[in-house]
């Protein structure tokens, strides 16, 4: 993977814009899953009852696959 | 904001099936409303974390908590909630197909300034990556292992030698000097780890 920043980043000073915050999810996305692959949501938490509940016994909705990011 | 964006801006969050950005709509729009009341919200555990890596870590509750001192009254926080509908209170609220938790000051060390995303509804403030690294690596190993929390320090730390994110190292380190977390040696692994995967210098090795 070329990990030349193709992106715009998260600025430490200053606002980044919806439009380049969104710009970069792919990427931020694809270098995650470079060193954590999958879905790492945790298994369990103290709020599993309620989110099981709305979320049709998962615990939160699923997240867009990369491609679609 | 008025009564017809509020119901727009609802109508958006609730139809959003992507949770993070679902999230993001959320804290953007709970952000504009608080802050007319003088409370800065920030966006707090998972739900920052995915702000900042995308890296499938969040669960369906955003966590908020407040950035300045000022504090609602109950009474209050119920009554900017019920503007949106929300179900539950007085910390944590249903609300547009998710559930919003308030939990009262955040607790940072970083000297950096929180993260900024203008979200559709008005500015999110997002816990700062220095203060989310130092503690996801701190909870990764004490009081026992724990994997998710190291792959998701391992996320944050990916996105950060990256450049996608943008960090400051040394106040990661003084961070995580601190007697609040006291595990710079954690830290530097971890960093180095994902910084070889990655075959990228570690911020922290010297030439």
């Amino acid at each position: 993977m070329n990990l030349k920043l193709k992106v715009p980043s998260i600025p430490i000073e200053g606002t980044i814009s919806y439009e380049d915050w969104l710009k970069g999810r792919r990427y931020r996305r694809e270098l995650s899953k470079l060193v954590a692959p999958g879905v790492i949501r945790r298994k369990r938490s103290s709020s599993d009852r309620r989110l099981k509940k709305l979320f049709n016994g998962e615990r939160g909705l699923p997240f867009t696959p990369t491609e679609k990011l | 904001m008025d009564a017809s964006k509020i119901k727009s801006a609802l109508a958006d969050i609730t139809a959003e099936q992507d949770p993070t950005l679902k999230s993001l709509k959320m804290a953007s729009l709970c952000s504009a409303l608080w802050a007319k009341r003088g409370v800065q919200l920030v966006v707090v555990g998972g739900s920052a974390i995915e702000i900042l890596t995308e890296g499938a870590y969040a669960s369906g509750d955003l966590d908020l908590c407040h950035a300045n001192k000022a504090l609602l009254p109950m009474r209050e926080r119920q009554e900017i909630m019920g503007m949106l509908g929300a179900k539950g209170g007085p910390r944590n609220w249903e609300v547009a197909g998710m559930f919003v938790d308030v939990l009262g000051p955040v607790e940072s060390f970083a000297r950096t300034p929180y993260r900024r995303v203008q979200g559709p509804y008005g500015e999110v403030q997002v816990m700062k990556a220095e203060d989310l690294l130092v503690e996801r690596v701190l909870v990764s190993v004490y009081p026992a292992k724990n994997p998710a929390a190291r792959e998701c320090a391992r996320e944050l730390a990916s996105v950060a030698v990256a450049g996608a994110v943008n960090m400051d190292w040394s106040e990661v380190l003084r961070v995580a000097n601190l007697p609040e977390y006291r595990n710079v040696e954690e830290c530097k692994v971890l960093v180095r780890e994902v910084a070889n995967e990655l075959k990228i210098k570690s911020p922290f090795d010297s030439d």
